[in-house]
């Protein structure tokens, strides 16, 4: 079984660098942190947006980045809530603080009512994936088969982390690499507590590699729309405690 | 053929940028094939993709309805649009309801079908094309030229051109600062558009889900930014299940472009939408809060109960069969005249669009089932390409030259052989010393601006063959030779050849009179009748004293003896079994050779190169690839492969005759392949290749020889055995 796992993971690898990703692996929390942070250092970033990760919180990524000067946003509407309001979980804020403090972020002035703050906050969040210069992703799966990056929400915001910034990261947890094209609707259908099928997710994003064109004739040339640099950081396992 | 296409391939070859461009475009192409190829089970692969879409379109119905309940549940609206003009009008008062100003659009064959673009900007709304070839093509005012490439045509002056005035900016020639210039472009017109519309690759029955492919990440910009995205999908793209999808994306990539996978495949179900605020669902959280999903049938439903062209429906748009096609090698996509190009664009534009057009690019089809061996839905593209021709044909009628040189003479051997005996003293003025003609008068000179043409024979084989005519009862093998018109009248030398090869292989050779043309030259025409007459006919001269084999040199007619005779004869039973029996009985020259002597002998050594080149029938048609390499090798001549060994030599279909230059531009890729590998002499199957090989060799003064097998054996087979 491990050594299945370490061969799909090897394959992943291997095809996702052949379609032109850069793929670094680590099993240090510390050390996904510092290559993310070196590598924005290198490439004179100064603010990233970031779709929710549950590898990221565990690693702690936004508050190394930030702590070290680099902005980052969240544009998961609750992640970015939580942002806003500086702790998790955000919904036990009232509609009229949170309109408060959303006024205060895009500089509206906005009443509690959900329908306007939605809209406020989405053109914030468009704005910020618009204005970075790095995305940062987690691959909600990974495709050994094709070396695919498989990115999924509701939405829709997620696709735009991944294709408006300059610098794309996307963070790999082992554990979601699967074999075939075929196991991603087996684990995205996954049934709902109360037995019902919950619906596929809204936006489902693979990516396969860099992004290139060979419409401007005499060259094939990267970064045809995309971002002209696809990252794939791949975490084994990690420790809390490796965590500065 | 008309004269408008005749203009348009014309002007296709004559112009030198295009001609650059799509060497260079084709040479990476299969480059890239090559790789992405290797090692990978196709066969098994197309087959997966061929049941899919065979039960998908025959579940259609319930398929359309699952897709649009469950897209409902997801929160995207439904329209279905009879024709172009009710989905152009469904999206234009969306638009206008919406106070649309601007759009972008992600590269849609649908939306081309439908001239959706040119739909919303006579109402003054503004589109911007969103793939970068497209958008080049739309500033040029033009349609795409190739699928993959749509702006293939353009040189780099023209490009830096359009992009300098587009952005108000001077831009050099210079790749990346025009492609960086473009992306600003398209970056703001996304930001701006008030509306996005795309097409969709596949659309999931299962969940109700678009999927949209593309390289460039403008699919996903373009469908994700504006606030309302509308998709416009044919129903053919409908598949049950993810599953599906996926085995659909294991070859739709690897045939368009030769890579393993899209670089971005974006899955849509539904608006944009989120909980996060109030517990409810609302729409419109960061991505577009409205989807609407428009079904356009326009033909589709009719293509769907058309038994015989239903299978055009399977095609998922990849343009493997353009990747491979010699036709659209050479002249490309704007020379079709409309949007669907290659063969399976002229079943397409028959059904989409407008019959006479289908009409005109079926003319240029070679019929070297080159397309049919590349497809992934293993469409059998010439098959539908002849159902083509002969519906027109039943429908308007054939032209009178075509309909008197099949019913007035090659039905009837005897007045063909007459007519060519008056040939032969009529072509004298023109036959030079070697028996070639190398310019004939107007109007038949455009016949020899290609090739030069060997001359007709003084002697046909009929009259050559007498001392094999009576079969005599023993135990050898009979081997009844089906000559074919070509080596009846122009190398009746070749059938002399094969007679004394196969008396030496130990078996009993004879000539069955009263054989006739195969009827191909009818039957691709679109005239079955006289095929099938011709059919019977040979069916009855080849049973005579009940050959165990019948050995052919024109892989042209071997596969349509062996396998349309079958299809003709198919609404009558006892010639059906006949044509059976004969099918069975029909081997290619190197084919048969091997089978009567098997026994490997040792190799007497001739220290002689040769390359040989694969017939389109031999390989593709009736499936032999390795016999006439085997039998090469075995008589002691080393093999050295030419590049695209089995690409047409040109002389396919009525192109030859039709369009001369187009087929001249075939033939000098292949003389040209020939000629690198260094060896001085060609073999091949077929005598028509050798016609055209020959005949192109010579316009080249080349000293290199065109040789059929049967030829090349024939003087030294058994020696040192």
């Amino acid at each position: 079984m491990q050594t299945e796992v370490a061969g799909m993971v090897e394959r992943f690898k291997a095809e996702a660098g052949k379609a032109g990703a850069l793929v670094y692996e680590t099993s240090s929390a510390e050390d996904a942190c510092n290559y993310i942070l070196r590598l924005a250092r290198e490439r004179d970033v100064k603010s990233a947006v970031k779709s929710k990760s549950k590898l990221a919180d565990e690693i702690k990524l936004r508050k190394h980045l930030e702590s070290r000067g680099i902005d980052v946003k969240e544009t998961d509407l609750r992640e970015w809530m939580a942002q806003l309001v500086g702790r998790k979980p955000a919904e036990r804020i009232t509609m009229a603080q949170l309109g408060k403090l959303m006024s205060k972020a895009t500089g509206e002035k906005l009443d509690s009512e959900p329908r306007a703050l939605l809209n406020a906050a989405s053109r914030a969040i468009r704005q910020y994936c618009i204005d970075a210069d790095m995305g940062i992703s987690e691959a909600d799966l990974a495709i050994a088969e094709t070396g695919t990056l498989v990115i999924a929400g509701n939405e829709g915001v997620t696709r735009l982390v991944a294709v408006l910034p300059r610098i794309h990261i996307t963070l790999v947890n082992y554990r979601n690499v699967v074999e075939l094209l075929e196991d991603v609707y087996v684990r995205l259908k996954s049934p709902k507590r109360d037995g019902s099928v919950k619906l596929v997710p809204g936006y489902v994003t693979y990516i396969t590699g860099r992004n290139t064109t060979a419409d401007i004739p005499g060259a094939v040339l990267a970064r045809a729309q995309g971002p002209s640099e696809e990252h794939i950081v791949l975490v084994r396992r990690t420790s809390r405690r490796n965590v500065a | 053929m008309s004269r408008v296409m005749a203009k348009r391939v014309h002007k296709a070859l004559a112009d030198d940028n295009l001609q650059t461009a799509l060497t260079r475009l084709f040479g990476l192409i299969k480059f890239v094939r090559q790789i992405t190829f290797a090692n990978l089970d196709f066969d098994a692969l197309s087959q997966e993709i061929r049941r899919i879409k065979e039960n998908s379109i025959a579940n259609l119905p319930q398929l359309v309805e699952q897709f649009k309940s469950q897209a409902a549940k997801a929160g995207a609206v439904v329209y279905e649009a009879e024709d172009a003009e009710a989905a152009c009008e469904y999206i234009l008062k969306l638009a206008q309801e919406h106070q649309v100003k601007h759009i972008v659009k992600s590269k849609s064959m649908l939306g081309e079908e439908i001239e959706l673009r040119e739909h919303l900007e006579s109402a003054g709304i503004g589109v911007t094309e969103t793939d970068i070839g497209e958008w080049i093509v739309q500033l040029a005012r033009e349609r795409p030229a190739h699928l993959v490439g749509p702006a293939v045509h353009k040189t780099m002056e023209q490009v830096a051109e359009l992009v300098s005035k587009a952005t108000g900016q001077e831009l050099g020639t210079e790749p990346q600062a025009l492609l960086d210039a473009t992306r600003r472009v398209l970056r703001r017109a996304y930001i701006e558009a008030e509306m996005g519309i795309s097409g969709a690759n596949i659309a999931i029955a299962e969940t109700g889900t678009l999927t949209i492919v593309t390289n460039e990440g403008n699919g996903c910009m373009a469908t994700t930014l504006p606030p309302i995205h509308v998709a416009v999908v044919g129903y053919e793209k409908i598949v049950p299940g993810w599953k599906d999808a996926a085995a659909i994306f294991r070859l739709l990539s690897r045939c368009t472009a030769g890579m393993k996978m899209p670089v971005y495949v974006s899955h849509i179900t539904g608006p944009s939408r989120t909980d996060a605020l109030s517990g409810k669902v609302l729409y419109g959280a960061g991505g577009p809060a409205e989807v609407h999903i428009v079904f356009v049938d326009n033909g589709r439903w009719q293509m769907r109960e058309t038994e015989e062209f239903r299978e055009a429906l399977y095609c998922i748009k990849c343009g493997a069969c353009l990747n491979v096609c010699p036709v659209f090698a050479s002249v490309a996509g704007q020379t079709y005249g409309y949007i669907y190009h290659g063969g399976v664009g002229a079943i397409l534009t028959a059904f989409l669009h407008d019959v006479d057009e289908a009409e005109e690019v079926a003319s240029l089809c070679l019929g070297c089932m080159a397309c049919k061996a590349a497809c992934p839905a293993r469409i059998d593209i010439p098959r539908m390409i002849t159902r083509l021709r002969a519906s027109l044909a039943e429908e308007k009628g054939l032209p009178w030259l075509n309909k008197m040189a099949y019913r007035g003479i090659l039905k009837y051997p005897d007045r063909m052989r007459k007519l060519i005996k008056v040939g032969t003293y009529l072509q004298r003025p023109f036959v030079d010393k070697d028996l070639m003609i190398r310019r004939l008068p107007v109007p038949l000179n455009s016949l020899t601006k290609a090739i030069s043409l060997p001359a007709l024979a003084s002697e046909p084989l009929l009259e050559k063959l007498t001392n094999f005519q009576l079969p005599v009862p023993s135990d050898k093998p009979r081997v009844a030779l089906y000559a074919g018109c070509v080596a009846s009248y122009l190398y009746p030398e070749v059938g002399e050849h094969v007679m004394k090869i196969t008396d030496e292989c130990g078996a009993k050779p004879y000539y069955p009179e009263g054989q006739a043309c195969c009827g191909a030259p009818a039957y691709f025409a679109g005239d079955v009748e006289t095929a099938l007459g011709l059919a019977k006919t040979n069916i009855v001269a080849l049973e005579v004293k009940k050959p165990d084999y019948i050995i052919t040199v024109c892989p042209g007619c071997a596969a349509m003896l062996k396998k349309e005779y079958l299809n003709l004869t198919v609404a009558e039973p006892r010639w059906n079994q006949r044509a059976r029996v004969l099918a069975e009985r029909i081997r290619d020259f190197s084919q048969l050779v091997l089978e009567l002597t098997p026994s490997t002998r040792e190799k007497p050594l001739r220290n002689h190169k040769v390359t040989y080149h694969d017939p389109c029938h031999l390989k593709r048609g009736i499936g032999v690839v390795n016999e006439p390499r085997e039998l090469l090798k075995r008589e002691g001549f080393e093999l050295v492969e030419m590049a695209e060994a089995d690409a047409c030599c040109g002389f396919g279909g009525h192109v030859v005759l039709s369009y001369p230059e187009l087929s001249k531009s075939i033939l000098n890729r292949k003389l040209d392949s020939i000629e690198a590998t260094g060896v001085e002499m060609v073999v091949t199957n077929c005598l028509p290749c050798v016609l055209q090989l020959r005949g192109g060799f010579d316009k080249r003064r080349s000293h290199i020889k065109v040789m059929h097998s049967a030829e090349l054996l024939a003087d030294t087979f058994m020696m040192g055995r």
